[in-house]
């Protein structure tokens, strides 16, 4: 019993600190990918790290016009969605805090950092925060009835909507996806609200900053110092959880099932690969892509929207 | 081959078939004439690779055949035919639609829910390889009749009535483990024939009208 809890508390900390650590280096291999795809070197992946180090150092400015809210938000979005971070398996099936909350409460805890934010960037009182919080709830509320779908299709196949419970019985399987067919139309599903969340091409242009079409940087930009580092930390890591999420519930492929070393050290290593991969896979389809205009985002989050719920009634239908 | 059991077989092809009913989708949503055609180059690629499974995995010889016919007729020679006609054309994507893509995108969610509730009284008896597929072919061939009534350019409507026949050739194989080798020789000549005639239309309505709106041709009155 007391092993156990030391066990426990051990992998929470551990699952935190990657999570800490790893985030700003997605995001760094991402910018490394882009940055070949247009023929430039790039910064190195340690580009991240060494900005975050500086404005974590830098005094943050506060305009005298706002109020708690503001300077709140960037602990809320950091804590909430490193707690969100720690729903979803990373490299061992069995999260310790998986009785604390589901997939459910995943998708809510991103929702309040969003909300936060979209708050934050209409406290200032500047057109930019707000035209960027409209933008932003527009996209939230396409969002989130897909990401919703989605989450409910994989649940039913699986039999639950506890995260550990759906990756471990799919790890159980030898990575074999006990459905497949409503599996793929949700991943569809997923992926493109992976890329609408996290503010990536065809939604968003995270490269950009003052321009008309920005959507997350114009909530950011009355931040500075270390506020600012925190709420891009906590993009990097949303990005991250959402990776883990997409790679571990459909491809749970080399994950922990027991708590072994080995077993262990291998889970991480698959991590890493898969997360790697993924991000390759986004750096490609950023360079592959123009941003897509706003109001025609419609159509894309439409499409997701469509697929997840098709995957539940694939699943209704023709299993029930 | 050991690892391969027929529930894993039947899985991989229910993979299969959804990734029919997803490139179906993308087409829908998408704008852009020569995306369509890659995507519909994706769909028929997916649908050899379908076909090629229920061929290992039924020990059908002749579907190989199909499947091989499909990867040169419908992933190379009709994409490539299609590309070039679009190049000839002064349009690069569908302005104005019948059917928005919002709409469009439900109608076809309306439409894949009939298909599985059609089909669903007849899966109990199919073989297990055929749990999912039966059903998707049918929406892929609904979709397909849909997006040629929706859409208003001669390209999207052959990309339509070509995605169609993928459906129809999908349902054929995951069914009834393929027609007789005669029958789809027949079929895959029609469709090339049938392409390449539409194709030919297509540059004859540019040059007569300016313009690949099939509407216009309504305006045709002795």
């Amino acid at each position: 019993m007391e092993r156990t809890v030391w066990l426990s508390i051990v992998l929470t900390l551990a699952q935190v600190l990657l999570l800490i650590a790893i985030s700003p280096g997605v995001v760094g291999l991402i910018r490394k990918i882009k940055a070949r795809f247009q023929c430039r070197r790039g910064p190195t992946l340690s580009q991240p790290y060494a900005d975050l180090s500086k404005l974590m150092r830098k005094r943050p400015v506060v305009s005298t016009t706002t109020s708690w809210i503001f300077t709140a938000t960037p602990y809320v979005v950091f804590g909430s969605t490193l707690t969100a971070g720690l729903l979803v398996p990373m490299f061992a099936s069995q999260v310790p805090l998986n009785f604390a909350g589901n997939i459910i409460a995943l998708v809510y805890l991103f929702a309040i950092g969003a909300f936060f934010l979209m708050l934050a960037g209409l406290d200032a009182g500047s057109a930019f925060g707000g035209m960027g919080s409209s933008r932003e709830a527009i996209i939230a509320s396409l969002t989130e009835p897909a990401a919703m779908m989605a989450v409910f299709a994989i649940a039913l196949t699986a039999g639950s909507t506890n995260l550990s419970v759906i990756v471990h019985k799919t790890a159980l399987l030898d990575g074999i996806v006990a459905d497949p067919s409503p599996h793929l139309l949700a991943l569809a599903a997923l992926f493109i609200v992976t890329l609408a969340e996290t503010g990536r091409v065809p939604v968003d242009n995270p490269a950009t900053h003052l321009e008309l079409t920005m959507i997350h940087e114009a909530m950011l930009l009355e931040y500075s110092g270390r506020h600012l580092a925190l709420l891009e930390w906590a993009a990097a890591i949303k990005l991250t959880v959402f990776l883990a999420l997409l790679a571990n519930v459909f491809a749970p492929w080399g994950i922990a099932t027991t708590l072994t070393g080995t077993a262990l050290a291998l889970g991480l290593a698959a991590f890493g690969a898969k997360v790697a991969l993924l991000a390759a896979i986004i750096g490609t389809l950023e360079c592959m892509f123009a941003k897509l205009r706003l109001f025609r985002l419609t159509d894309l989050l439409g499409a997701a929207f469509i697929l997840a719920l098709l995957g539940l009634l694939l699943f209704y239908i023709l299993r029930g | 081959m050991s690892w391969l059991t027929p529930e894993l077989g039947a899985h991989l092809i229910d993979l299969g078939s959804a990734m029919l009913l997803l490139t179906c989708f993308a087409i829908v949503a998408q704008r852009r004439l020569s995306a369509c055609v890659d995507l519909f180059a994706v769909q028929s690629l997916c649908l050899a690779m379908t076909a090629a499974f229920v061929a290992f995995l039924t020990g059908t010889k002749h579907i190989y055949l199909a499947a091989a016919l499909t990867v040169v007729v419908k992933a190379v020679i009709i994409p490539r035919v299609l590309r070039r006609v679009i190049e000839r054309l002064n349009v690069t994507r569908e302005l104005v639609m019948n059917v928005n893509v919002p709409a469009s995108l439900l109608i076809c969610a309306g439409l894949v829910m009939v298909a599985f509730f059609i089909t669903q009284p007849i899966i109990p008896f199919g073989h297990i390889l055929t749990r999912d597929s039966l059903a998707i072919a049918l929406a892929i061939v609904l979709i397909g009749f849909f997006t040629m009534i929706a859409r208003q350019k001669a390209v999207t409507q052959l990309i339509a009535f070509l995605v169609m026949e993928n459906g129809l050739f999908l349902g054929a194989t995951a069914a009834t483990y393929g027609m007789p080798l005669v029958v789809e020789l027949g079929v895959f000549f029609d469709v090339l024939v049938a392409a390449l005639i539409a194709g030919i239309y297509t540059n004859r309505l540019q040059d007569a009208f300016d313009s690949v709106d099939t509407s216009r041709l309504s305006e045709l009155k002795e």
